[in-house]
């Protein structure tokens, strides 16, 4: 028992440790097309409510990822501000991610308290399972099962 | 021409009157004859079944009539029908827009009644059946109604319309629009049967686990066929869209998923309350939650209050559905509580390790999912009706919020299927995890090998290695004990199932993680080099049909294989729809889409290439889940009752099933 313990000790170590070397080990270098590709798909597209610039193929989306592009290739600007000067040009509304603030965040709080929630029903669920440990049985019960017991086995004497 | 076309639309509208008729007079003669005990009022409810499907049958023939002999008379062919569109696309034509795809939803439905009017037919005097089938035909009357009244598919068009401009082009350019319709209807209807017998169950009293049993194949039928729909309209976006993803998040697609969210738990927690009798009031209300959903989203996505790619034109239908939805929440709430006595389960959860507590947290991660899904779609009119302003919460909403409860999904995944009902020790665990737990490290040290990075998909990975290996055990296990037939039933079945989940997480995780793009512009005889790739323009060709002009250019990728992306002009619609040129592989595909401006013959064209790794496993993780579903409805090894893991379920009362 105890060797089975260190192995899998030994196990979550090498996980953490492989995990730690794949998350510290940087991905390829970002492309302008990778950098236009993420700004379009926080853009929400004018025409198509409910698609971003990245996704739609509509002319006004169309528009957009031209200046996106132009925007990332004259390379002066950051992914912010690119995103609130086409806010600005074309208006509206452009952002595809809801904000964290006013009325807004609550589409953002509302699933973590129902996590929080479930979570909590969950562990009130478990907990009461363990204050109901199994009873002795009374002497009544064990009448009960006598009784069953001799009844089955006439049953299966008269079969 | 014009005397027979009023034909079609009089004919028509008759046939949906007389299916609805039909439908409600079925309903009359169950309730009546289960109420009053008269056997023979109660076999008129199959020729009423029969009736109304003849009914649909015939309405629908009527319109494909109507369709194919390009009958203008009717508004509806003069909204979808065009002389230029192929046969094909023609036949499709008549569910491409609402009042269509309204009469699809009434033939899918009477089918159904009458699929499982004949299933019943020997114990329609049963007050469960009889009650179920009330419910499925007053649903169905409710169909008829909608197709007579708001969404009428036979209403008279303008006189003098001689062609039309077919329907939107997105739906006829890709053969999977005849299929990933119907099979996403079979679905997302198929879910009123377990419905009708929940509400069934809790009219007549019976809430034990008999009514359960009896439609658990009618369950696994309609999530099988809604998962294989959801899966083709994935392959649809990602063949035909040409944004090169299989999943956009869109208000239609939401709506798909969150029945199958809801359908998905109850699968799951069915299990609960068969072997252990717990669970029966969140039973019940997963069944009228995932009916109920089918309803609120046909509300959400087809009344016009919210905007996506599938959805058709504003209509009054909107309000029928509304008070649909909420006729069918307050009459089940107002039955569960009324029966809230009879539906407190017998037993306790006696360890939270133990399967039922794992499907309890299955249940309850799949509740916050379906949450997450449902108000991330109506909160656009949340907003619109508090502070009259429009926002937009599109993709990187839901992805922010469902990768987590992906992987936790995963994480349960991975030990839940080794755990035994009722308690398990800490031992046990260790003993069953670990050969699982050693697949997990072989997928990361691969993945890591294979250049991987990033916690997100390298959990992914991780974790998909476990879950596999925890399946699998389950699978060689009862392959050794039973040969072959340890892959029928629902518990093996169920773990071939999970194999294709875990590729399509796999697949995801990957295709989402590490996709790579580029945009370039070409010249003829000068070829561009990409993530290792070459790309050689050959030309750019004009290709012209009666309905289209379409542009294409011919690139050959790694001097091989000649992808044509194209940009084709509907000229009836005046919409220019492109189509990308897809080459898969095991390892990834190659993705090209040709951007506008483009010329023929012009010798240069701007394409744009996208790079995406694993997305053939989502198509091959599909065909496992649809294969370990079909083997899932075949009956496993019966235990035997003498077997001391059969105890008895008590059931509240003795059930008639």
């Amino acid at each position: 028992m105890k060797q089975n313990k260190s192995v899998w000790l030994g196990m979550f170590l090498l996980v953490g440790l492989l995990l730690a070397i794949g998350v510290s080990r940087s991905g390829s270098v970002q492309t302008q097309q990778d950098r236009i590709d993420s700004i379009t798909s926080h853009l929400a597209c004018p025409t198509c409510s409910g698609e971003s610039v990245f996704v739609s193929r509509a002319a006004a989306a169309q528009a957009i990822r031209t200046e996106v592009a132009r925007q990332v290739g004259a390379g002066t600007r950051t992914d912010d501000e690119i995103v609130s000067y086409i806010e600005q040009r074309f208006g509206g509304q452009v952002l595809l991610v809801p904000r964290a603030t006013g009325l807004d965040s609550l589409v953002w709080s509302l699933p973590v308290a129902a996590l929080i929630m479930s979570l909590w029903f969950l562990v009130r669920a478990f907990s009461r399972s363990r204050q109901n440990k199994p009873t002795a049985p009374s002497a009544q019960d064990e009448k009960l099962v006598e009784q069953a017991l001799a009844e089955s086995m006439t049953k299966l004497k008269r079969s | 021409m014009l005397a027979s076309a009023g034909v079609a639309g009089t004919i028509g509208r008759a046939l949906l009157l007389v299916g609805f008729v039909g439908a409600v007079f079925g309903a009359f003669a169950a309730i009546t004859g289960v109420r009053n005990n008269e056997p023979r009022v109660i076999r008129l409810v199959s020729r009423f079944a029969v009736l109304a499907f003849a009914a649909a049958v015939g309405a629908f023939a009527v319109m494909e009539y109507a369709m194919i002999t390009r009958d203008f008379s009717l508004a509806y062919v003069q909204k979808v029908g065009s002389w230029s569109t192929p046969p094909l696309y023609n036949f499709a034509a008549v569910w491409s827009a609402l009042e269509g795809s309204i009469l699809m939803w009434v033939l899918i439905l009477s089918g159904y009644t009458l699929a499982v009017c004949f299933w019943m037919r020997k114990r329609m005097n049963e007050s469960l059946a009889a009650w179920a089938m009330a419910v499925m035909m007053i649903v169905l009357a409710f169909f008829f109604l909608v197709s007579f009244f708001p969404a009428n598919p036979f209403a008279a068009g303008a006189p003098g319309v001689l062609d039309g401009p077919g329907p939107n082009p997105l739906l006829q350019n890709h053969i999977l629009v005849m299929f990933h319709p119907p099979i996403l209807y079979l679905g997302y209807v198929g879910v009123t049967v377990p419905f009708a017998f929940a509400i069934a169950a809790l009219v007549t009293g019976r809430v034990g686990e008999g009514w359960l049993l009896a439609t658990r194949r009618w369950s696994l039928f309609a999530w099988g066929f809604l998962t294989f729909g959801i899966a083709l309209g994935s392959w649809w976006s990602y063949e035909v869209l040409g944004w090169s993803g299989v999943w956009a998040w869109d208000p239609v697609e939401n709506a798909s998923l969150l029945p199958w969210i809801t359908g998905t738990a109850y699968i799951h927690s069915v299990l609960v309350q068969e072997r252990r009798g717990m669970l029966r009031v969140w039973n019940i209300s997963l069944l009228v939650a995932t009916f109920s959903l089918t309803i609120l989203g046909t509300f959400l996505t087809r009344s016009g209050v919210l905007n996506s790619v599938h959805a058709f034109s504003e209509s009054g239908i909107g309000a029928w559905f509304l008070s649909f939805f909420a006729v069918v929440l307050i009459v089940s709430v107002f039955l569960i509580g009324w029966r809230g006595d009879k539906l407190r389960s017998p037993g306790i959860i006696d360890s939270p390790l133990s399967r039922e507590a794992a499907f309890l947290a299955n249940n309850v991660l799949f509740a916050v999912f379906a949450f997450i899904v449902l108000l991330g779609t109506v909160f656009p009119l949340i907003i619109e009706a508090l502070q009259n302003r429009q926002i937009a919460v599109g993709a990187p909403f839901f992805d922010r919020l469902t990768v987590p409860i992906g992987i936790a999904l995963l994480t349960l995944m991975s030990i839940a299927p080794v755990l035994p009902w009722r308690k398990a020790s800490a031992e046990t665990l260790q003993t069953r995890l670990f050969w699982p737990a050693w697949c997990g490290i072989a997928a990361l040290v691969a993945s890591l090998a294979l250049g991987a990075y990033g916690l997100a998909p390298l959990l992914t990975f991780t974790l998909g290695g476990v879950s596999s290996g925890a399946a699998l055990r389950q699978v060689v296990l009862a392959t050794r004990r039973q040969g072959l037939r340890g892959l029928v039933g629902r518990a093996n079945g169920g773990m071939i199932v999970h194999l294709g989940v875990i590729m399509i997480a796999v697949a995801l995780g990957a295709s989402n993680s590490y996709s790579k793009s580029q945009e370039l512009s070409l010249v003829t005889g000068t070829p561009a080099f990409f993530a290792g790739h070459s790309f050689e323009l050959i030309d750019v060709i004009e290709v012209r049909d009666d309905r289209s002009i379409s542009v294409k250019a011919r690139v050959i990728v790694d001097r091989k294989k000649t992808y044509e992306p194209a940009i084709t002009k509907y000229t009836r619609i005046g919409m220019n729809v492109g189509t990308p040129s897809v080459k898969a592989s095991l390892t990834s595909d190659i993705y090209l889409t040709l951007e506008p401006p483009v010329r023929q013959d012009s010798g240069t064209a701007r394409i744009k290439v996208f790079i995406k790794p694993m997305i053939t496993w989502l198509w091959i993780g599909t065909g496992l889940m649809a294969l370990g579903t079909v083997l899932a409805a075949f009956p496993g090894r019966r235990r035997r009752p003498t077997e001391a893991t059969s105890a008895l379920v008590p059931t509240s009362e003795q059930n008639a099933l």
